[in-house]
């Protein structure tokens, strides 16, 4: 009689270990809130379904191993204000790189084992233009593909940000 | 005749995703290099009979999720200048906190979600004092014991650092 019992535990416990390897080494989904990557992601307006509502990504970890992102990728980070909270923003420059500050004349170079991110959406995003050059050990993922809505599955491309970085042996 | 073959595969494939989960959640260990957290750990050196002798330290994952870290706690994080380095060092003040930074008159405030984290061996450690506050995302885990070689084995006791932190409800 304990037989069908510790087999469905053996199933669980196996189930949830292939869950965990996943996440940890292949990848993972996120569901977007706020606008700061409008128009490329969506947030959606509360409704019943809550959880159902915005878009949701699939990033890959893959990459992350070796940090092996590009410019114009959009990355899943941890922000740097609060660990506990997840960032989706596009990587627009990498260490090295001088970046122009917007809004300013200024330019900045990024340091070593840093880099910039910013949010599609412009003015409404919170990113490096608010805390400067993140470290690339933030970042944990970089996300392919909207898998949720329906109506707007399809691959997040990578856009590579023209005239707003110059890479070191431009300057 | 396949069938040793599938079960040693099983088998070998349940031992990975075992020590994947262990290591992503219940921590894992590091062999100290360089020589920044004297006289708390020593190295060892690069050539394979040297590092033999050279600390080797557990590190607890469990806080990790909550960032329940403690001013005074040794921890494990990835470098800000290079994300493919792990440092150990010790987590002298939190956000909100005032850090005097040795040397100077200065006293700087860290930031929310930051830490400000420094080798034990002042002379030789690159740190915060020198990277300025990091982010608490960075921190991948707390040091708890010592685990090699035999004579040194034992706790990685929490040291506050005295005389170098004002809290924010003192100021």
């Amino acid at each position: 009689m304990a037989e069908p019992a510790w087999l469905l535990a053996k199933r669980s416990a196996t189930a949830a270990l292939l869950s965990i390897t996943l996440t940890d080494i292949v990848g993972n989904i996120a569901r977007t809130h706020g606008d700061s990557m409008q128009p490329t992601l969506q947030p959606g307006e509360k409704n019943l379904l809550g959880f159902l509502k915005g878009d949701i990504v699939f990033f890959e970890k893959i990459s992350a191993a070796a940090y092996k992102y590009h410019r114009g990728d959009v990355v899943v980070l941890r922000s740097p204000s609060d660990p506990n909270q997840w960032m989706i923003k596009r990587l627009i420059a990498m260490q090295g790189d001088w970046i122009n500050v917007p809004g300013s004349y200024e330019i900045l170079q990024i340091p070593k084992g840093r880099c910039w991110v910013e949010g599609d959406g412009g003015n409404i995003s919170l990113d490096s233009r608010t805390f400067g050059a993140l470290p690339l050990g933030l970042v944990q993922g970089r996300v392919t593909h909207k898998i949720w809505p329906p109506h707007r599955f399809g691959r997040v491309e990578r856009v590579f940000p023209k005239g707003r970085v110059m890479l070191d042996d431009e300057v | 005749m396949a069938e040793p073959l599938w079960f040693l595969a099983k088998r070998s494939a349940a031992a990975a995703m075992i020590c994947i989960t262990f290591t992503d959640i219940v921590g894992n260990f590091a062999t100290i290099q360089g020589n920044s957290m004297q006289p708390t750990l020593q190295q060892g050196h690069k050539d394979f009979i040297s590092l033999l002798k050279g600390d080797v330290v557990f590190y607890e994952k469990i806080s990790a999720p909550a960032y329940k870290y403690c001013r005074g706690d040794v921890v494990v994080l990835r470098s800000p200048t290079d994300p493919d380095q792990l440092m150990v060092k010790r987590l002298i003040a939190m956000q909100g906190d005032w850090v005097n930074v040795p040397g100077s008159h200065e006293i700087h405030q860290i930031p929310k979600g930051r830490c400000w984290v420094e080798g034990d061996n002042g002379n030789l450690s690159l740190d915060s004092r020198n990277f300025g506050p990091i982010p608490l995302g960075l921190v991948k885990g707390r040091v708890t014991i010592k685990v090699w070689p035999p004579h040194r084995i034992g706790r990685v006791e929490r040291v506050l650092p005295e005389g170098q932190v004002m809290f924010t409800d003192i100021t």
